[in-house]
């Protein structure tokens, strides 16, 4: 017993935990086989029983991890397109063309000091930037991203994308009362006022969408506007995505409205205690919400994953099985050989590059061109690849028109901000409505 | 309120509940001692539902280290207090224990942001006091690089004031012009901020092959490329009317406020020291004072860009009627100027910026008064500001254009 207590006394506390860990962790692996083995039967039963259930939290579990590279991406985009747009270069030094800075940006957060500031409630101070975050990506949950790719098609879509993305107002109000700061209870008020009042012209602005589309599902309204681009609801509907899109740029408290955490006003506004992950959690929550708003105005006004034109259809039969043996030689002898290809006018052309250098360029342009293939093969085939493509290209195109709004525009005041959505936004808002609701008594739908 | 005891586990410091027993008046910006005037004693009386704010010496857009205390009701400001001195180093003193070549490199960092002009003014001082006339070469340099300053240092006010209120990209494009603006300078005087380039009888450094061959590349497109940065915000609606009747001043109140300069002009007063009260050798140069009558920031920043343009004007003739000639006059090494007073006013970027020196016959001033337009200006603060939000108070203060290094000198 002494040699075991003076030999774990020997152990770096790191080294305790590992020795600590793997039994547990082998433990529990046994117990699991031993469970599947046992069980395994009645388990697979329950499961099929409840696929809704299964289904549902295996689409909420890749929601919350996909948000996390759109996060990443967006960042990246707004550092580099607002760089392009000052005249300077932007990030690129780590990565290619700097594209993994957001990533090193995630790590920095996660590696500061996470500090409460004296005074402040704490509880209140933790839970602020979790429920900001969360609000953030439950909206994710009814977005459809393609064909079939949709984590949950409710009939009421939109109320619930409306009613969970206000909560995030709670998180930040939480945050500005618990910060006992000054600035972060500005900031927090401000982010009440503004979003609430958004909140009124942003949701009476699709009325009239819905009028027209008689369905609050996302997914039905999507597929209404399949065919042609003029089939859009941006083309029926114009007053109201532009009433859409002013109100949504203030839901998501971007430049000229991101009143909320103006730096020259009130330092970091809600944000202006806060360090560390929880800072970061509403950094990401912020790029979510970006990208989220911009999947909504795409998925209401401009088509959502439908193209902007009907494809024609193609179909590339390949059936591998009829290829038989000789598909063990391609796939064993087209790469080295294509590899080779792509690397032999790099060899032969330039003098000064050695062997090895072309036979990595060649590896890398027969993965270029290969994955290009099976994309191009994978877009014409599966209709939910070329849905998923249409969407996210519309939805970042959204995303840099945000970031070119916060590149050119400065910041509204406070009265001007509310002004603008009681005396105009609204106003409109209600018209757009009546204008609708009479086409439609009069023309009928 | 007791002490924690030592005995026992002590409470850490981290923990919210032991520094809330504390007293939070640490939190608040109430002076610890009883207010020492009636304002004070005023102003640090709360009303119903107001709010002390402390905004500075640390903040994001105060313009170096000013902090001021705002009285709140809600956004709106009811009642502020400038508290100044954060960047005080005596430069008064300094200049009085320095002999007179010295105090060029005194004053240099005073507006760090048109160092020339800063030197200007106590060199003409001590001209006077000397009585030394000054090679019109060396006047003909004065005023070109003094010019090209003044645009540098509008052009930053440019991007100041835009970021006040909340754009971001002009900063930068106004930063290309300066950073063109300020290599050159770097060619004529070895330095990029603080020249230290006039001297008492002339200049430092006659012109290079570097600096004319980079005026040159920057004259020729310089109209054009200064009218696309205006075209970023004078066509902009959220900035128009952001800075339209924001911190408006009259007439009267501006010459009661002692304001000069482009504050001054923006309320109608076409008042420049350089038409006013003559120096160097802008009588032999053609230019327009101009003025407008609005007396609001809009009208401060756009003033400010026309003078961008009249400045380019005046380099202009410099280089075409630039003569040949010394750029020094014949002065001994140690400069022991008859007792008595010289006073010299020059026209900065701010306003007048002038100097009261005073000789008692030794190597070194007795006395040196620097009257510096941005404190002068930001007196003026705390009538602009009241009653406005709190994101206008940045942008009046902006569009005052002070710079602190001259304030608390």
């Amino acid at each position: 017993m002494t040699a075991i207590a003076r030999t774990w006394g020997r152990l770096t506390l790191p080294g305790k935990v590992v020795f600590t860990l793997v039994p547990i962790l082998a433990a529990l692996t046994v117990g699991l086989i031993a469970v599947i083995a046992i069980f395994g039967g009645a388990i697979w039963d329950i499961l099929l029983a409840n696929l809704g259930i299964v289904r549902f939290v295996i689409a909420v579990t890749i929601i919350l991890l996909v948000t996390i590279p759109i996060a990443f991406l967006n960042i990246y985009l707004e550092m580099k397109v607002i760089a392009l747009m000052n005249l300077r270069v932007g990030p690129d030094r780590v990565g290619p063309w700097g594209s993994l800075l957001s990533v090193v940006h995630g790590l920095k957060v996660l590696m500061k000091e996470d500090f409460t500031p004296t005074g402040a409630d704490a509880v209140v101070f933790t839970w602020a930037p979790v429920v900001t975050y969360g609000a953030a990506v439950m909206t994710v949950l009814v977005l459809p991203f393609a064909p079939g790719l949709i984590a949950q098609d409710f009939n009421i879509g939109l109320l619930y994308f409306f009613a969970v993305g206000g909560m995030g107002v709670v998180g930040l109000l939480m945050a500005g009362w618990a910060s006992f700061n000054k600035y972060s209870l500005l900031g927090g008020l401000r982010s009440a006022a503004q979003i609430i009042s958004y909140e009124i012209p942003l949701t009476l602005s699709v009325v009239g969408l819905l009028i027209l589309a008689g369905t609050m599902s996302l997914n039905g309204i999507v597929e209404q506007q399949s065919g042609w681009f003029t089939d859009w609801f941006v083309f029926r509907q114009p007053l109201g995505f532009l009433i859409f899109f002013i109100a949504a740029t203030a839901e998501g408290n971007r430049t000229p409205f991101d009143l909320t955490e103006a730096d020259s006003e009130i330092v970091a506004g809600f944000a202006t205690e806060y360090s560390g992950m929880r800072f970061g959690f509403f950094f990401f929550a912020e790029y979510v919400n970006v990208f989220i708003l911009s999947a909504l105005a795409v998925v209401l006004f401009f088509g959502g994953w439908n193209a902007p034109f009907p494809f024609p259809a193609i179909s590339i039969p390949i059936d591998l099985a009829a290829i038989g043996l000789p598909l063990l030689f391609l796939i064993a002898l087209v790469p080295p050989i294509a590899t080779l290809i792509f690397a032999a006018p790099f060899y032969l052309m330039r003098s000064s590059m050695r062997w090895w250098v072309a036979l990595i360029v060649g590896f890398v342009l027969f993965n270029v061109v290969a994955g290009g293939l099976v994309f191009a093969w994978a877009f014409v085939s599966f209709d939910w690849v070329a849905g998923l493509v249409w969407f996210l290209a519309k939805t970042f195109g959204f995303v840099f028109v945000f970031v070119w709004m916060r590149g050119t525009l400065p910041r509204v005041r406070i009265d001007q901000l509310m002004g603008f959505a009681w005396k105009w936004l609204l106003p409109a808002a209600l018209l757009n409505l009546f204008v609708t609701a009479a086409a439609v008594v009069v023309v009928g739908s | 309120m007791t002490a924690p005891s030592r005995t026992g586990p002590q409470p850490s410091a981290d923990d919210p509940r032991v520094m809330l027993d504390r007293d939070i008046g640490v939190f608040e910006p109430v002076p610890p001692y009883p207010p020492r005037t009636e304002r004070e004693a005023e102003f640090y009386t709360l009303g119903d539902g107001q709010m002390l704010l402390n905004m500075g010496p640390q903040h994001p857009s105060t313009h170096g280290v000013l902090r001021v205390v705002l009285k709140l009701d809600g956004e709106k400001v009811v009642d502020l207090d400038p508290v100044l001195g954060y960047l005080h180093r005596g430069v008064e003193k300094l200049c009085e224990n320095a002999d007179y070549h010295q105090v060029i490199s005194q004053v240099d960092p005073l507006e760090y942001i048109s160092s020339l002009f800063c030197e200007w003014s106590p060199v003409i001082a001590f001209e006077k006091l000397l009585d030394v006339d000054v090679p019109r070469r060396a006047e003909y340099i004065r005023v070109l690089s003094g010019e090209l300053n003044r645009i540098a240092s509008h052009a930053l006010f440019m991007g100041w004031f835009a970021l006040d209120l909340g754009g971001l990209t002009p900063i930068l494009w106004s930063f290309i012009e300066r950073d063109e603006i300020v290599e050159m300078l770097a060619a004529l005087t070895g330095q990029r901020m603080l020249f230290n380039y006039f001297r008492i009888g002339g200049v430092n450094g006659d012109l290079n092959h570097e600096f004319m061959s980079r005026l040159g590349d920057w004259m020729s497109r310089a109209t054009k490329q200064i009218e696309s940065n205006l075209t970023l915000l004078n066509q902009n609606e959220i900035f128009v009317r952001r800075a339209r009747g924001l911190g408006v001043i009259d007439t009267a109140g501006a010459l009661r406020m002692c304001m000069t300069g482009p504050n001054l002009r923006a309320t109608g007063v076409p008042f420049d020291v350089r038409r006013a009260h003559p120096y160097s050798v802008y009588p032999e140069l053609d230019f327009d004072v101009p003025t407008r009558t609005e007396g609001d920031s809009l009208a401060r920043y756009l003033l400010r860009m026309e003078e961008i343009k009249q400045s380019i004007r005046i380099i202009d003739q410099c280089l075409h009627q630039m003569p040949d000639g010394p750029i020094m006059a014949k002065l001994p090494r140690l400069l022991r100027p008859r007792p008595g007073r010289a006073y010299a006013a020059i026209e900065g970027p701010r306003g007048q910026y002038s100097t009261y020196a005073i000789s008692d016959g030794t190597d070194q001033p007795f006395r040196m008064r620097i009257h510096d337009p941005s404190f002068i200006h930001l007196q003026s603060v705390g009538v602009l500001m009241q009653n406005n939000l709190i994101a206008d108070t940045m942008a009046i203060m902006a569009s005052l254009d002070p710079v602190m290094g001259g304030v608390d000198k």
